[in-house]
């Protein structure tokens, strides 16, 4: 079996969790640069705030009106609850794969739990809660694609209240016939009008249909697909794209490494995997998330680190984000630990067809000057050291005016507790 | 006075690696000390004087574990009506008390916004603040 745990509205939700006095509020959450709404948390959604990329600017007044709480995008905020999330759901389950910031499947292998699924589903999630204070929607199926359905199921069909699991052929059809083609994990817009056009409208339409017909009008990853949707498992994880806004690769190793140069090397093949994925749809990253973690189930006590880095001028060149991952390597290993697993993500992404190069744009030819920089600036606060031709005024650093504290990664940013 | 007897500190036989160097890598470190459960696990400043009787005072640092169920007796932090609040909590008859004198107990009412956050399970005491001002 393999669960799909994924936050419902991660950004917006992530902001709840430390500031108290907005959890009840409407909150929307900005792109980099503040340029458009990215997440909308469900009372927001409730009043009709639309989870669609609308540019902030042409609804700022309505939003204020409202009363609704804007926030910047605060990705050293999400990296670490992201972290925090995935090392929670891994307590779950055997083997542990993370799918975008805010959601990761879960391989059970031959495992069943004592209490049976729905109940360990339950767990999980009310566990996330308390431990993480994120909401998360839990989705069990004998197939990837089967777990993605639950999980739609568990948010959008009534009556499964963030917990669902397909076990049994009932539930099976249940669920499909309530989903549309366009929701099924790896079906994008186009395929999806392409299907409905041959009559194809619900995903149990295409459960139904004949795998080698799907594979001789479409593709093998279509057949792939009807056969998963009807509980043989046909995909591995790296199949299919992320629809969302970010690319991850992570591996657990065969056996556990002590080694630096080769956590480096690890790192750095997940660079290339991730970097690779990036060009192959024309993207640019200007945030990355790099992780360690030893296994929460060896005996030495639990050791896990992540850094987030931002670049300056966003970049899709492999050298370029090994140099700076390879720099990272230093703050992240630790002499004695037994690593179990690591990984590279690119979690702030741009379109390489719409980004508008910076006048003062770095050159990316010299990447060691700003891996040097960068590292400085990740040690002592951005912009300590930076060039000449940047100017007193920061040109390229991120607009974000409405940022909220950097809760759990710096000092200045701890929340605090009143005793009166 | 104090008598010392003079004994001569050496590392087994000569040519081999003192047997004490294998421990050389298992450095100590706070973390270890204060995080039981790191991904559970965060911190938060205090502000006010009403812990003061359990020796947390006005820019202490707590240690806020989410992993651990609170009990009655239990230092904990809430959010009360849309702030973090760090009181002992007493189950048993719903109320928030504090730990040092002139300040009220609190009785949880049906129209309160509650829900416990964490147990305090460790508090760092600033002796001196910190030497870049934070607080």
């Amino acid at each position: 079996m393999y669960a799909l745990c994924d936050v419902s509205a991660m950004y917006a939700s992530c902001e709840k969790v430390f500031d108290p006095s907005i959890r009840k509020k409407p909150v929307v959450v900005l792109t980099n640069n503040d340029g458009c709404i990215c997440a909308t948390c469900p009372v927001a959604r409730k009043m009709g705030i639309g989870k669609s990329f609308v540019p902030y600017f042409t609804v700022k007044d309505e939003l204020a009106a409202m009363g609704v709480v804007i926030r910047s995008s605060n990705y050293e905020l999400y990296a670490d609850l992201s972290q925090r999330l995935m090392d929670t759901c891994a307590r779950f389950a055997p083997d542990h794969h993370v799918y975008s910031i805010d959601e990761c499947f879960l391989y059970f292998g031959s495992y069943i739990p004592d209490a049976g699924w729905q109940a360990h589903a339950k767990t999980i999630r009310r566990t996330v809660w308390k431990e993480v204070r994120l909401p998360i929607g839990v989705g069990i199926g004998p197939t990837p694609t089967l777990a993605k359905a639950a999980n739609h199921a568990s948010k959008r069909i009534e009556g499964f209240n963030g917990v669902a699991v397909i076990d049994n052929n009932a539930v099976r059809r249940r669920v499909l016939k309530q989903m549309a083609v366009v929701d099924i994990w790896g079906i994008g817009r186009r395929l999806a009008r392409r299907l409905n056009e041959m009559g194809i409208e619900t995903a149990w339409q295409l459960a139904e249909s004949k795998p080698a017909l799907m594979r001789k009008h479409f593709s093998v990853l279509v057949e792939s697909t009807v056969y998963e949707l009807n509980g043989i498992t046909k995909l591995s994880w790296d199949d299919v794209r992320s629809p969302k806004q970010q690319i991850y690769s992570t591996r657990s190793f065969g056996e556990r490494v002590t080694d630096k140069s080769i956590l480096r090397q690890a790192l750095l093949s997940h660079v290339t995997i991730a970097a690779s994925k990036l060009r192959r749809q024309q993207g640019l990253v200007k945030t990355i998330q790099v992780f360690v973690s030893n296994s929460p189930h060896d005996r030495d006590s639990f050791y896990r680190k992540s850094v987030t880095h931002q670049f300056l001028t966003p970049t899709s060149d492999t050298s370029v984000i090994a140099n700076t991952v390879s720099g990272l390597v230093e703050n992240l290993y630790r002499q004695g630990v037994h690593f179990y697993k690591c990984g590279v993500g690119l979690i702030e992404l741009v379109d390489a067809a719409q980004y508008q190069a910076d006048l003062f744009s770095l050159s990316t030819d010299n990447a060691l000057l700003m891996q040097c920089m960068d590292s400085i600036n990740a040690r002592y606060g951005r912009n300590t050291v930076h060039i000449a031709g940047q100017g007193t005024t920061p040109q390229y650093t991120m607009k974000r005016e409405f940022l909220s504290p950097q809760y759990t990664t710096r000092l200045e940013g701890l929340p605090r507790i009143l005793c009166d | 006075m104090l008598r010392f007897i003079p004994l001569k500190v050496q590392a087994g036989i000569a040519g081999f690696e003192s047997p004490a160097a294998e421990y050389t890598q298992l450095s100590l470190t706070l973390d270890q000390i204060l995080i039981d459960h790191p991904s559970a696990t965060y911190l938060g400043i205090v502000e006010g004087e009403s812990m003061t009787g359990v020796g947390i005072f006005p820019h202490d640092i707590l240690v806020v574990s989410r992993a651990e169920t609170a009990v009655s007796g239990d230092v904990i932090v809430a959010t009360l009506n849309g702030n973090f609040v760090c009181k002992i909590a007493d189950t048993k008859n719903m109320r928030l008390l504090s730990s040092a004198k002139g300040f009220n107990t609190y009785q949880l009412n049906d129209g309160d916004e509650f829900i416990v956050e964490g147990v305090v399970t460790r508090s760092i005491r600033m002796h001196r603040p910190f030497k870049r001002g934070l607080v």
